[in-house]
């Protein structure tokens, strides 16, 4: 034999090796191959494209790609486009001879012959039926979740709007009966006996307190309907006024007031001055039986955020009732001892939620309290304003 | 002399507010002339001279009116916009009294022109405070619209 054709025979060979090797790779495959000619005739398949379409490789081949798919349209627009374009992915649906759907995402790209010349598309698709459903299942979770959402958004301005009508309604009785109840007292006087007086007395401090309340409450209402009105502000200075709003509860009294540094943030100063006002008013009443009340005001950081405080040397409280001191009429004190309605932690709660802030406390029975609260954005320290977002306000 | 006009119409509803109100004006000494309307309707009668009224003349206008904004028939709001819509009756002072603090209430009235605003404590040593301070301002210290301001021009 020659060494030419021994060297044919060998070339043959391997080449038919390659043949069935590669053949065997595409057999072996997962996923549905397909080769289409110019004109979308399917021109050779392999075994998962007879699984996923239920039927045979006879059947299958010459006949037109497209047909197979829920929307054949698609198919021919997107193998067109391979044509135009050489390579192209697109979803698609192939639909088996059983009537189910598998959604599939196409790999297409031409192929050419040893001229280069395009004689086909060789198209790979990939089952994404996993991926669909997980889709759709975060499709239909996050409907749920917007639809909670909104139901407990609506809830809660029921809420609120309930809470809004009814401490307003609840005022006019009030005033009659405060109103009254000193006519009386101050008219008939001297007909009524002391017993009688000290009744009437007890009747007014309770309408008192009760309109103490409802004002709270529709404060506290008011804060949380209240659109934010966000402007840079100095926290210095809303403290500042803060405390001047006091002066009243600090007559005759000794405090020391340390006032640390505190920064520039974007914030509603209205709503953050009833902050400071509230802190700072529980701050002078808790410190009453103190003969020198020591009130400090700062800022701290806690993992590199800006975190604002305000300490006093007070009665404090056992840490056991921590989790209480912010609900709506939670008190930790009997109201002979130290008045209040229960309502101005829940505000300032309320407040520095609505600014996305946290507000903790710590304390100590005897020993005194801090609050510490953060807001969202601290927008920079005093004397840095020329980096502020918009420019300082 | 003797003012024989009506000095101040209460425009309220509840039978409780007018007498403590009116008490707290007797106790004051500072209005001898007090009409009270108990709705919107009977207010804007009296203040259009029509109706009942319609003897009076837009001339003999209240010093003020002190006005409640929830009001059976016509509200508050109602009341207010009509008079300071009509050339006649905008001079009249009008001051909103009300247990609201709403701020879009608040926001609404002053649009509408009042001429001010007082939210009605619980307390009634402290209404009482309020009332004595209004009525000695609008009685005694404002300078009242001449007749002239009460022609329609």
């Amino acid at each position: 034999m020659s060494t030419d054709t021994t060297k044919r025979r060998l070339a043959g060979e391997a080449a038919g090796r390659t043949g069935v090797y590669n053949r065997s790779l595409i057999e072996a495959s997962l996923d549905p191959l397909v080769t289409i000619a110019p004109d979308g005739k399917i021109t050779d398949v392999n075994n998962a494209t007879e699984k996923v379409t239920g039927l045979s490789r006879q059947q299958l081949m010459g006949t037109d790609f497209a047909d197979y798919f829920t929307d054949p349209g698609k198919a021919r627009a997107g193998y067109e486009q391979v044509f135009r374009e050489g390579l192209v992915q697109y979803e698609l649906e192939i639909r088996h001879g059983d009537g189910h759907v598998t959604p599939v995402l196409y790999n297409a790209w031409v192929y050419r012959d040893e001229a280069g010349e395009v004689v086909g598309v060789f198209a790979a698709a990939r089952d994404i039926s996993e991926r669909k459903r997980a889709e759709e299942e975060i499709r239909k979770l996050n409907e749920d979740l917007q639809r909670r959402a909104a139901k407990l958004q609506a809830s809660n301005r029921e809420l609120e709007a309930f809470t809004y009508s009814v401490s307003h309604d609840l005022r006019s009785p009030l005033r009659h009966i405060d109103g009254f109840s000193k006519l009386l007292l101050e008219e008939y006087s001297a007909d009524l006996p002391e017993e009688a007086r000290r009744h009437l007395s007890r009747i007014r401090e309770g309408t008192r307190r009760m309109g103490m309340m409802v004002d709270d409450l529709l404060n506290l209402t008011r804060v949380g309907r209240k659109e934010l009105s966000m402007q840079l502000t100095g926290l210095s200075s809303l403290l500042e006024e803060a405390i001047r709003d006091l002066k009243p509860e600090m007559e005759g009294r000794e405090i020391e007031w340390r006032i640390g540094k505190l920064p520039l943030v974007e914030c509603d100063p209205g709503l953050m001055k009833q902050v400071f006002a509230n802190l700072l008013s529980n701050a002078l009443k808790f410190t009453r039986p103190r003969e020198r009340a020591v009130v400090e005001v700062g800022e701290t950081t806690q993992d590199g955020r800006a975190v604002i405080f305000v300490r006093d040397n007070g009665v404090g409280f056992s840490m056991k009732y921590v989790d209480k001191l912010f609900g709506v009429f939670q008190r930790l004190h009997r109201p002979e001892d130290f008045e209040g309605t229960g309502i101005g932690l829940a505000t300032v709660q309320r407040i520095v939620h609505k600014h996305g802030g946290r507000v903790w406390a710590e304390g100590e029975l005897n020993k005194g309290a801090t609050f510490f609260f953060t807001l969202e954005a601290v927008a920079s320290r005093p004397g840095e304003s020329n980096s502020l977002p918009g420019g300082a306000a | 002399m003797i003012r024989q006009d009506v000095e101040i119409l209460l425009v309220e509803d509840s039978p409780d507010d007018v007498e403590l109100t009116l008490h707290a004006l007797r106790q004051e000494r500072l209005a001898n002339h007090i009409e009270v309307a108990r709705d919107g309707e009977e207010a804007l009668d009296f203040l259009f001279c029509r109706g009942p009224y319609a003897q009076r003349s837009f001339g003999q206008a209240p010093r003020v009116v002190l006005l409640d904004l929830k009001l059976p028939k016509v509200d508050g709001m109602e009341v207010l916009r009509e008079i300071k819509k009509d050339p006649r009756t905008r001079a009249i002072p009008v001051v909103i009294l009300t247990v609201s603090r709403d701020e879009s209430d608040m926001a609404n009235v002053y649009h509408l022109g009042a001429n001010g605003c007082v939210q009605k404590p619980v307390d009634f040593d402290k209404f009482r405070n309020l009332v004595k301070q209004l009525g000695l301002y609008w009685l005694v210290v404002n300078e009242p619209p001449p007749p002239a301001a009460f022609q329609a021009k």
